[in-house]
């Protein structure tokens, strides 16, 4: 088309709709892939891609890609491009789905299987991209199927290990803990193979691990779908569903120290206060518990009142990866208050509270709620 | 969900929930602008993006027949790979068939930052300066008429020189000893056969191993008479540098360096390529941090001292964009305008940088210092 080019089009409204990619994990034989091919015949009239086996590792060309459309699944390639994986700010993986997606038209979902022994938070961290990038993608949210019949028996086995030594390294940490920690959603699947009681220890265990997490028990994975797909988990933060952890106190260490933990406080702060407390946290290991272990985060949400602000600022963090951004108003008659969730290892709730109250002095008050 | 997008326009930055037209209905990456006026201010440069496949020409020497170039540049072609004398301690990605550095690869993902001791920063100091040896040699050769093939091979031989391996050789097989990126080229331009212009500017990007270190820089130098545009690019790229330097110091957070950049190059009207970033250099290429060059990034880590990295950025005249050519390692801007960049491997001291690939002597780059 030559040259109309000096024709200025009117401009359209934006219309940003990346698409979400739900990263899918659990134990060997948990219910993955059941989980998996009930959604792809259950959204048949979407348009869904899922991505089998590790992400952002090895050095692969080509990673295998299932396309489900119309109720039928085909496969498709992704090309891994052999170029610079180096000072590349995506992900190689990331563009390949970019690429992918520009050449065959867009997805509704991706959902991304980890492999059984996978640790979903580098994947996390992989697609939590900058909004400034204006990727296709975004990162909807972890989901972790769990095996109701071996999980506590898989938790014991890890906590086992880890206690005969003290893992110095992240990586060493057992991957079931790991998964369940991560997650914004837990499935516990296959509970019709345990009786009730079992069904509350397994839920009080995994809801001490991880509190943060909402928890769809099912049997073959046949979970409402609308309580799976679009989670938003990196965006906004729902306070009012979740229940205050405790971590263990002291000595019992279950499922290798690994807990919840959550703070409140009323009143308001200052943004960077709160950011600087955050990364003292997450990159200066600033914190640690009563046995001078330092703090281990892997996950954290919050929801804060910044002071001179109407809106409420949202926190994510997931591993050393954190941010924060405005979002919904306060409502006129809800009281101002600053709630943080944190799950990771070594958290003790007293110190973190005490290291809060220092950093993030508050700094004006609403309502009458008194400190 | 906010979503961040900002207009177009290189210097406008203000929040934009309009998009072009023309972009949505002919499937290119949708673009976003904040007003019709800035849209009509911009849409000279802007609608540049939209022009179709031009007719090929079909003596030349083209191996994409199929592609679309963003701009003027054209690959031209690449001469056999350069071999390194065995006696000069090789990367462990030297001799892998797909070029694989698999120490990188173990520490992939993770974000601790690896702090230097004494003898490490000693290490680092002989590398960062033997780099800046290497492409002082370099830069010499850079004028009307020399092909980046030449340039190339300057680079390598001035390596084995001085007893250091290349390393983009072979990295992720990379087929050459440095990259040469001429105007529309944002970085990672492969040395060919190509003579340069007058007029042209040149990025000449450097990287050498030496006992176990690497030592990374990088200049854009102007060829023969070059226009005042593109000068005033070069120039203020330079600039952009210099301000991401001068807040380095324990304390200060990755993610600040973005800020200081992206504030500059907006303010002189140019944009940040967003898709390339600093990163940790040591015994490793590339570690962490990761350092991007745009504001807002969520990088993460507080630097301390005995951290070394790279400050990079890629300042482009038009649209941020970057494309890759058909060889997946040329990145060109997405509107085939010009965009330069400067490089230096810094240290962080306990007081504040020490910028280890300086030049000797001055602390002006090649293209403004007259005396070169």
């Amino acid at each position: 088309m030559s040259d109309e080019e000096d024709f200025v089009p009117d401009l359209v409204p934006a219309q940003y709709a990346p698409i979400p990619v739900l990263i899918i994990t659990g134990c060997l034989g948990a219910g993955k892939t059941t989980l998996l091919n009930y959604i792809l015949t259950e959204q048949h009239h979407k348009r869904i891609a899922v991505i089998l086996n590790e992400f952002g590792e090895g050095s692969a060309m080509e990673k295998s890609l299932s396309i489900g459309e119309e109720g039928n699944m085909y496969e498709e390639w992704l090309e891994l491009r052999n170029g610079c994986l180096c000072c590349s700010v995506k992900d190689n993986g990331v563009k390949a789905i970019e690429n992918l997606m520009q050449k065959r038209g867009r997805f509704d979902y991706i959902l991304l299987e980890t492999t059984g022994l996978a640790d979903p938070g580098p994947v996390a961290s992989i697609f939590w991209l900058d909004k400034e990038l204006g990727s296709d993608v975004y990162l909807d949210g972890i989901v972790t199927v769990v095996d109701a019949k071996n999980i506590v028996k898989t938790l014991d086995e890890a906590t086992e290990e880890a206690m005969s030594e003290e893992p110095a390294e992240q990586s060493t940490l057992g991957t079931p803990a790991r998964q369940v920690a991560l997650a914004d959603l837990l499935i516990l699947n296959k509970t019709d193979l345990v009786t009730p009681a079992e069904l509350d220890e397994i839920r009080s265990r995994l809801v001490a691990i991880n509190g943060a997490a909402a928890l769809l028990p099912t049997s073959r994975c046949r979970v409402d779908l609308d309580k799976i797909l679009d989670l938003h988990a990196y965006e906004k933060v729902d306070f009012k569903s979740l229940e205050k952890q405790f971590t263990v106190p002291g000595g019992s260490h279950i499922d290798q120290s690994l807990g919840t933990v959550t703070l409140e406080r009323p009143g308001s702060v200052r943004r960077r206060d709160l950011e600087s407390f955050v990364h003292g946290l997450l990159w200066e290991k600033t914190v640690a518990d009563r046995r001078g272990r330092p703090v281990h985060m892997l996950r954290m949400k919050g929801m804060a009142s910044v002071v001179g602000e109407e809106r409420r600022l949202i926190l994510q963090a997931v591993g050393e990866i954190c941010d924060t951004e405005f979002a919904s108003r306060w409502e006129p008659d809800e009281p101002h208050v600053t709630r943080l969730i944190f799950i990771g290892r070594h958290l003790d709730e007293s110190r973190l509270d005490e290291a809060f109250r220092s950093t993030v002095p508050v700094v004006s008050e609403h309502q009458s709620d008194a400190v | 969900m906010t979503d961040g997008r900002v207009c177009e326009t290189p210097a406008c930055n203000k929040s934009a929930s309009l998009q072009c037209p023309t972009c949505l209905k002919n499937n290119l990456p949708p673009t976003f602008f904040c007003s019709q006026e800035c849209f009509k201010s911009s849409w000279k440069d802007h609608k540049a993006v939209h022009k179709k496949a031009e007719k090929r020409d079909s003596d030349r020497y083209n191996p994409w027949p199929k592609y679309f170039f963003t701009g003027a540049l054209r690959p031209f072609p690449v001469s056999p790979k350069r071999e390194v004398p065995e006696s000069i301690p090789r990367t462990d990605y030297a001799d892998h068939p797909k070029g694989v550095p698999i120490s990188e690869q173990k520490v992939r993902g993770s974000a601790y930052i690896k702090p230097l001791d004494d003898e490490e920063v000693e290490g680092m100091r002989v590398a960062c300066r033997l780099g800046r040896e290497v492409l002082e040699e370099a830069a010499a050769a850079v004028s009307v008429g020399t092909t980046t093939d030449h340039i190339d091979r300057i680079v390598h031989e001035a390596c084995i020189e001085r007893e250091c391996y290349p390393s983009p050789l072979n990295y992720y097989q990379f087929p050459k000893s440095c990259c040469t990126s001429v105007n529309e080229v944002i970085c990672h331009g492969i040395p060919d056969a190509r003579p340069l212009q007058s007029g042209d500017i040149c990025n000449v990007d450097v990287t050498v191993y030496h006992r176990g270190f690497h030592g990374d820089l990088n200049e854009t130098y102007l060829v023969g008479e070059v226009s005042a545009e593109a000068r005033d690019l070069v120039t203020v790229t330079w600039q952009c540098l210099q301000k991401a330097i001068d807040i380095v110091r324990p304390g200060e957070k990755y993610r600040e360096i973005g800020n200081v950049v992206q504030k500059h190059a907006s303010e002189r009207g140019y944009s940040v390529v967003r898709s390339y970033c600093g990163h940790g250099i040591h015994r490793l290429f590339h570690c962490s941090p990761n350092v991007p060059h745009y504001a807002r990034n969520k990088a993460a880590g507080v630097m301390r001292p005995g951290h070394c990295f790279t400050i990079e950025p890629m300042i482009s005249q038009g649209t941020w964009r970057d494309e890759q050519w058909p060889d997946n390692w040329t990145a060109v801007t997405a509107d085939g305008k010009l965009s330069a960049q400067f490089e230096h491997t810094l240290l962080v001291t306990e007081t504040g940088v020490d910028v280890l690939t300086k030049r000797e002597g001055t602390t002006l780059p090649r293209f403004l210092d007259s005396s070169s």
